[in-house]
């Protein structure tokens, strides 16, 4: 390298050529670092490339996955709901595919599938083709003995055991645990390394709530194989982590008792415990057996369960949101209670029908229920007076009580997908529907009509705050969380006067006498939410089954000392107390006659 | 002197801008960066097809916003960049510091910050910081010889940064320091004795570390390395799967996308520093050698941007960049087919890695920096 003339000048103190010297020294020291390097290439590829071919070829050293076992989940009283079972898939290797056509029709004979079906799931099986990819999964163990005996003329096939979850309780759980779904793109980029393509992961349900906790941590082995890919010994082993096992606060048998009664009515059952929040029931109808997923779904059957009627994948219990209809008349009274719109003597004049805002309401009794105090009206459910409270409360006052017994917004539970609902309010309408609210929209809210909405959880959520003395549990389905209690500012004397009227509903010639046991005090109250609006009275149970009203039951029991409420709403079943109160009485009966039994 | 007073954008006026074409070692940083980092990108994206996650999108990103550092500190007068080197300097160490403290656990070390969902690591940030204050520092002595201080001083300010990471613990990337502080020194002048003292500190304390401060892993490493044949299938596994990796690719490789041992998954962190396994397999000797040559490219025309550079601080910036990036490339390239332990240090513009693509692409920056730089007048400057 010459400098020559294009050198800098020189500069005293800088010692310039000493250090070009020694940088050249360094330079030289490092080429000859280099030099090894390209040598050591050269050696490895060029020299000694053949045995590393063969090494390559053979390269006997294998490292597996070993799926760590999902982690069980159990009920309250370890009665086990989901567990894993050995499942048999089977792997077709491409590279050693000699005569894809020979292959395929022996892998139909003993599938019993058209071989068509398998060519279409050979060419849409992803990944790389240098791994075995899945062909066929769920084979019975006659189907893992005739290709196992077939190894030698087939070596392209193996038979790998996997784990499949078995939900015991089929479409009885469904919507509480959810099910497994391949992992996507976008969860692989959110978990950053810790999933793979090709891992299920929990998908609704607690399965996707607590995926983590359950999934545990695979392990890996390396293991030494033979020239067809079959393992002959394991050298090194990291243990798989298995998934934690997870203890609900879920009653199998309440549960159980909720799935056949409602049987093939839409509908949800929710019974939790108002001193803790826990979920001791949950149950949305239509379901959907969540086994047929885990075997995995083709695109037919998927199809069919997103078309089926009433829509079976959604949990009504916490994505639907209906009219609470009467149910909503116990956060009125409190709420007039409250503010002083009305004593337990205020008394009204129902004659069956008024008008408000040049509009006729009708009582939901024809005849009127002549003079009714608060507790009277509650009793039987009076509309006139519940119109009358609600106009002289107004709607901003409804909602904000509306809003303390935890309508109008998400109770928390650990499920994912859980809707709000609606609590109206002039603010609401403002914002919403750019339109002023109109003060006859009022009389419609104060019945639980109107634009209100309700999930059947926030129904519970409320019925419990009314049973637990006026506390807003979260609730939730784990077993063993510390309970929360958010305690609503209001007069525990207000509370009475509900509790007394809510006992009547059941047990003094109130629309909730259906459901009155004979050894336990009940308490509770039916609600009938309008579908469509009707002008005469007319016997719901007449209209087309779509336009009948949707029937609610909420209650809780024992009615002086609280252990469980249960709130039961059926789609389109006519009047709370013919359909919903007697459904509710079941759950208490085994509640309760459990309970005993165990003495508890 | 105020920080700010001399542009740190040299001036039209400056001979260098106008009217003077690049020079060849210039040009040749310039073209053998980018295709080396085009290489990578491909090497990336064959390494992680099996991996499921995008790699190659990022590391695009990554390039893009290196070619755009390259070009801000090929800008900037580099005196004005080693008079903030005490500045650049402290915020490395925080940096570092706080991933100490707060950073989440990546691979079993503390390294790895989230920025803006693309990953980078406050070490490579430290590293430029790191040779930047020493050159600041040596750059300011006039003597043939340092003196036993200049040493002592030398190597804390390498000290410090490289004692933070080695906690994290993540000792690649610590040791990379080394070079650089060896570079540096050795070619501002260092007596015998100094080295011999050196050497025998460097030993006793890395033997300290490697019975008492080492991770049961790391040590396996290092046992593996000094003989393979002891545990061939637990930490030598690695070193044995990336060795029959380069070795099947034989002269011509097997072909993009095609390499058997990378695509199987025998090989752990091969779309990072287990890159260039990917490229011997899959491209074969011929490859090797062509990855090899633009490297060889890079350095000489580094070398030869040192050895004409205009003063001593630019001289002992080249120096030092110069090693750094070196010794990346020696270490990594023979960790590959096991001539040094395995750990975690990333080849220079072929791995995966935010922060270090811009490390070297700032690197490639500053020298060029350093060569436009070489006939301004000194009075100018100052």
């Amino acid at each position: 390298m010459t400098l020559g003339s294009l050198a800098p000048p020189k500069r005293s103190g800088e010692f310039r050529e000493v250090l070009v010297a020694r940088l050249k020294a360094a330079g030289a020291l490092c080429a000859t670092a280099y030099a090894i390097v390209v040598v050591g290439y050269w050696y490895h590829q060029v020299v000694r490339a053949e045995h590393y071919r063969q090494l390559a070829e053979n390269n006997r050293l294998r490292e597996r996955e070993i799926q760590a076992p999902r982690g069980l989940v159990e009920d309250r009283r370890g009665r086990l709901l989901v567990e894993n079972v050995p499942s048999y898939s089977l792997l077709i290797d491409r590279n050693q595919l000699r005569d894809r056509g020979a292959s395929l029709a022996f892998a139909a004979s003993v599938l019993g599938r058209p071989r068509a079906d398998l060519e279409v799931r050979l060419a849409s099986a992803g990944g790389s083709r240098f791994e075995p990819a899945v062909l066929m999964e769920d084979l019975d163990l006659e189907q893992v003995a005739r290709f196992e005996a077939a190894a030698w003329e087939h070596p392209e096939f193996s038979v790998e055991v996997t784990q499949r979850r078995l939900y015991r309780h089929g479409a009885q759980t469904a919507h509480v645990l959810g099910y497994l779904g391949q992992v996507t793109q976008a969860d692989l980029e959110r978990a950053a390394g810790a999933l793979r393509s090709g891992d299920l992961v929990g998908r609704n349900g607690l399965e996707e709530q607590y995926d983590q906790r359950l999934r545990g941590r695979d392990g890996s082995q390396v293991v030494v194989v033979d020239s067809r890919g079959r393992r002959i010994e394991q050298v090194r082993r990291v243990g798989a982590l298995p998934g934690q096992r997870l203890r609900l606060s879920l009653d199998l048998e309440l549960q159980q008792v909720a799935a056949e009664e409602l049987a093939d009515r839409a509908g949800v059952v929710v019974a939790l415990d108002p001193r803790s929040g826990a979920v001791r029931a949950l149950l949305s109808s239509p379901s959907f057996d969540p086994n047929r997923f885990a075997r995995g779904l083709d695109s037919r059957e998927w199809q069919e369960l997103v078309e089926a009627p009433h829509d079976p994948l959604q949990n009504r219990a916490i994505y639907n949101a209906y009219s609470p209809g009467s149910v909503f008349k116990i956060v009125v009274a409190m709420a007039a209670l409250e503010r002083g719109v009305a004593t337990p003597d205020t008394s009204v004049w129902c004659a069956g029908q008024k008008r408000y805002w040049e509009r006729p309401r009708r009582c939901w009794k024809r005849v009127g229920h002549g003079r009714v105090d608060l507790h009277e009206a509650l009793q039987f459910s009076c509309d006139i007076y519940f119109y009358e409270i609600g106009q002289a409360l107004g709607v901003d006052a409804i909602a904000e009580w509306a809003r303390r017994f935890g309508l109008g917004q998400t109770s928390g539970i650990d499920l994912s997908g859980e809707r709000a609902g609606l609590v109206p309010s002039s603010e609401w309408s403002q914002r919403a529907r750019r339109s002023p609210w109109y003060p006859g929209e009022t009389i419609s809210v104060s019945i639980g009509q109107g634009p209100l909405l309700v999930t059947p959880l926030q129904v519970a959520v409320m019925m419990a705050a009314v049973a637990n003395g006026g506390y807003l549990v979260t609730p939730h389905l784990i077993e063993h969380t510390e309970p929360e209690l958010r305690p609503i500012e209001l007069d525990r004397g207000h509370l009475r006067v509900v509790h007394e009227a809510l006992k009547a509903v059941v047990n003094d010639r109130g629309s909730g006498q259906n459901a009155a046991l004979p050894t336990i005090e009940l308490a509770g109250k039916t609600g009938t939410a309008q579908v469509i609006e009707q002008r005469t009275w007319t016997d719901s149970d007449t209209l087309p089954f779509e336009h009948r009203d949707h029937a609610w039951f909420a209650s809780y029991g024992p009615a002086d000392e609280p252990e469980l409420v249960v709130v039961v709403f059926v789609e389109h079943g006519g009047l709370g107390s013919r359909s919903a109160a007697p459904l509710a009485r079941k759950i208490y009966e085994r509640a309760f006659r459990v309970a005993r039994r165990q003495g508890v | 002197m105020s920080v700010l007073s001399a542009s740190p954008v040299a001036r039209a006026s400056d001979s260098w801008s106008v009217g003077r074409r690049l020079s060849g070692a210039i040009r040749s940083l310039i073209l053998t960066s980018i295709v080396l980092a085009v290489s990578g990108a491909a090497a990336i994206h064959s390494a992680s097809a099996e991996i499921g996650v995008a790699y190659l999108p990022r590391q695009a990103v990554w390039v893009l916003l290196g070619i755009v550092v390259m070009a801000v500190s090929a800008l900037l007068d580099y005196h004005f960049v080693l008079r903030l080197a005490v500045w650049l300097y402290a915020v490395g160490v925080v940096a570092v510091t706080l991933i100490l403290i707060f950073g989440h656990e990546a691979g079993g070390a503390r390294s790895w910050v989230g920025v803006a969902g693309l990953g980078g690591q406050p070490s490579d940030f430290a590293k430029l910081a790191t040779v930047l204050l020493l050159t600041h520092f040596l750059g300011g002595v006039r003597l043939e010889m340092l003196e036993l201080r200049h040493v002592a001083v030398s190597a804390l300010i390498v000290g410090v940064p490289v004692g933070l990471i080695a906690l994290q613990p993540d000792l690649g990337g610590a040791a990379m320091f080394g070079p650089i502080l060896i570079g540096i020194v050795f070619v501002a002048g260092v007596r015998a004795r100094l080295v011999v003292g050196g050497a025998a500190i460097v030993l006793l304390l890395g033997g300290a570390l490697f019975f008492f401060g080492m991770k049961d892993y790391q040590r396996e490493r290092i046992l593996s390395f000094v003989s393979p044949q002891h545990d061939p299938l637990g930490a030598g596994y690695q070193i044995r799967q990336s060795k029959i990796a380069v070795g099947s690719g034989a002269v011509l490789g097997k072909g993009y996308m095609q390499g058997t041992q990378s695509q199987l998954r025998f090989l752990p962190a091969r779309h990072t520093d287990f890159v260039f396994a990917v490229v011997a397999e899959e491209s074969g000797f011929l490859g090797v050698a062509f990855i090899l040559g633009l490297y060889g490219v890079w350095m000489a025309s580094g070398l030869r941007i040192a050895l004409r550079a205009r003063d001593r601080q630019g001289l002992l910036l080249a120096a030092g960049l110069l090693s750094a990036i070196a010794a990346h490339v020696l270490y990594n390239t023979g960790m590959v087919i096991g001539l040094v332990p395995v750990t975690g240090i990333p080849l220079p513009f072929l791995s995966y890695g935010g922060s270090f693509t811009l490390f070297c692409f700032a690197a490639t920056g500053l020298l060029i920096g350093i060569d436009r730089r070489r006939y301004v007048n000194r009075a100018r400057a100052r």
